[in-house]
């Protein structure tokens, strides 16, 4: 099964009880909650400026990946990507106070990304190429150039935990499976979903819990670090 | 960390989680724990967003907490935390020469008498060891010191060192200067 046929077979099963809903289309595939993390972004940042340290491992965490696709636009190395990735995030701890909140947090991530990356360049006398304008932050498509240079083994490895993630899913109670993918693949809020499932919001973020701890248990073994 | 904490982490996942938990949450005892299952919910995030393998080797984080703590080394690129680390090193042989200088100072100005001492070693807190015996013999003549004067350069060297163990940031004035600049004590 699919990831798009995951999806319309929760959808559908939620559609089946809720005809009127026109905000999950099946075509829907696009992290839409993205930008909405703005609020979860700000208290860590807001702790991290208290000295919260801590609250900074899990901003590395959650924008990691995504930093080292934007710098992979612009150097090819993975080396390279992986030292500029570093660099970005002790830029950003270090600026994190200049940061005023006007712009989501990612976008200013991004920013400086990209100004890493540019620097990076025109330090080794390389033309740097592309630019570093919010829009494209929001509208970026994550991991491209990294999936592009992927070794053999690494592709393997990446079709398997896709494999794995769909069977996840698919093996989830009914009920949980489409509070998880009204979230993930649709972005809607827990308010939203509560409506949609005719429950209480706390039942909606118990089963989300519930559906991401099935999960992440299933393919525990196969999310396997290598800390650099 | 129990499941209501897991729960929290993730309502934060999704941008759900009020104020206060996410304070409790941070305030977890094992901040370890609490990272390692919030990477792996991005990791499947990602996985289910962009198809492409958490595992691809684009773990920072580490690598990131040791540079902000000035012990990494991770990256090949020079970064100021790096630089500051091999700053350091230069800290404990200037303190050397500070007080070989001061050696040389305080036994010139005490007036010891080296005449007729015969050859003696120099004695240096970490001079280099290789040119010690080509080297001409200099005016320092601590076989002449009587008991008194021993217990004082055994003080004073002591305190130099704690001093510099303690304040040997960039920037800090060695004790040696800082007593012959005030003259407190001695």
């Amino acid at each position: 099964m699919t990831q798009r046929n995951l999806v319309q077979a929760g959808q559908l099963a939620i559609k089946s009880g809720n005809p009127g809903n026109q905000s999950m289309t099946p075509d829907t595939e696009k992290r839409q909650g993205d930008h909405s993390d703005s609020q979860t972004d700000l208290q860590l940042v807001r702790k991290v400026r208290n000295g919260d340290r801590a609250a900074f491992d899990l901003l590395v965490v959650k924008y990691q990946s995504r930093v080292a696709s934007i710098i992979s636009r612009y150097v090819y190395d993975s080396q390279e990507v992986m030292d500029l990735t570093q660099e970005t995030f002790v830029k950003a701890f270090r600026a994190i106070e200049r940061f005023r909140g006007d712009s989501a947090f990612y976008t200013w991530l991004y920013r400086i990304a990209v100004n890493t990356a540019k620097n990076y360049l025109e330090s080794r006398g390389r033309r740097p190429q592309g630019s570093a304008d919010s829009a494209e932050a929001e509208n970026f498509d994550d991991g491209s150039r990294l999936r592009d240079t992927a070794s053999p083994e690494r592709l393997l490895q990446r079709e398997q935990l896709q494999k794995e993630l769909n069977r996840a899913i698919a093996q989830l109670p009914e009920e949980l499976r489409s509070a998880f993918l009204l979230r993930e693949y649709d972005g809607l809020s827990y308010e939203d979903i509560a409506g949609i499932l005719e429950c209480p919001i706390g039942t909606v973020r118990s089963r989300i819990f519930r559906a991401r701890d099935a999960v992440d248990k299933h393919l525990g073994p196969l999310l396997n670090h290598s800390v650099t | 960390m129990d499941d209501r904490l897991r729960e929290t982490l993730s309502a934060m996942m999704d941008d759900e989680a009020d104020e206060l938990s996410v304070r409790r949450l941070l305030s977890h005892d094992s901040q370890d724990e609490v990272r390692a299952q919030w990477q792996r919910w991005q990791d499947v995030r990602d996985l289910m967003h962009d198809g492409h393998s958490p595992a691809h080797g684009m773990d920072v984080s580490v690598a990131v907490r040791e540079l902000l703590d000035g012990r990494g080394s991770a990256t090949a690129r020079p970064d100021p935390a790096v630089q500051d680390n091999k700053a350091s090193r230069w800290h404990w042989p200037a303190a050397a020469m500070v007080a070989m200088a001061l050696l040389v100072g305080f036994g010139a100005g005490a007036g010891w008498d080296s005449s007729g001492a015969g050859p003696v070693q120099p004695v240096t807190a970490a001079a280099p060891e290789t040119s010690v015996q080509d080297q001409p013999i200099r005016e320092i003549a601590l076989q002449g010191l009587d008991e008194e004067q021993w217990e004082y350069m055994s003080r004073y060297l002591l305190e130099h060192a704690q001093h510099n163990s303690v304040g040997a940031g960039r920037g800090a004035v060695g004790y040696a200067r800082l007593v012959s600049a005030n003259g407190v004590g001695y």
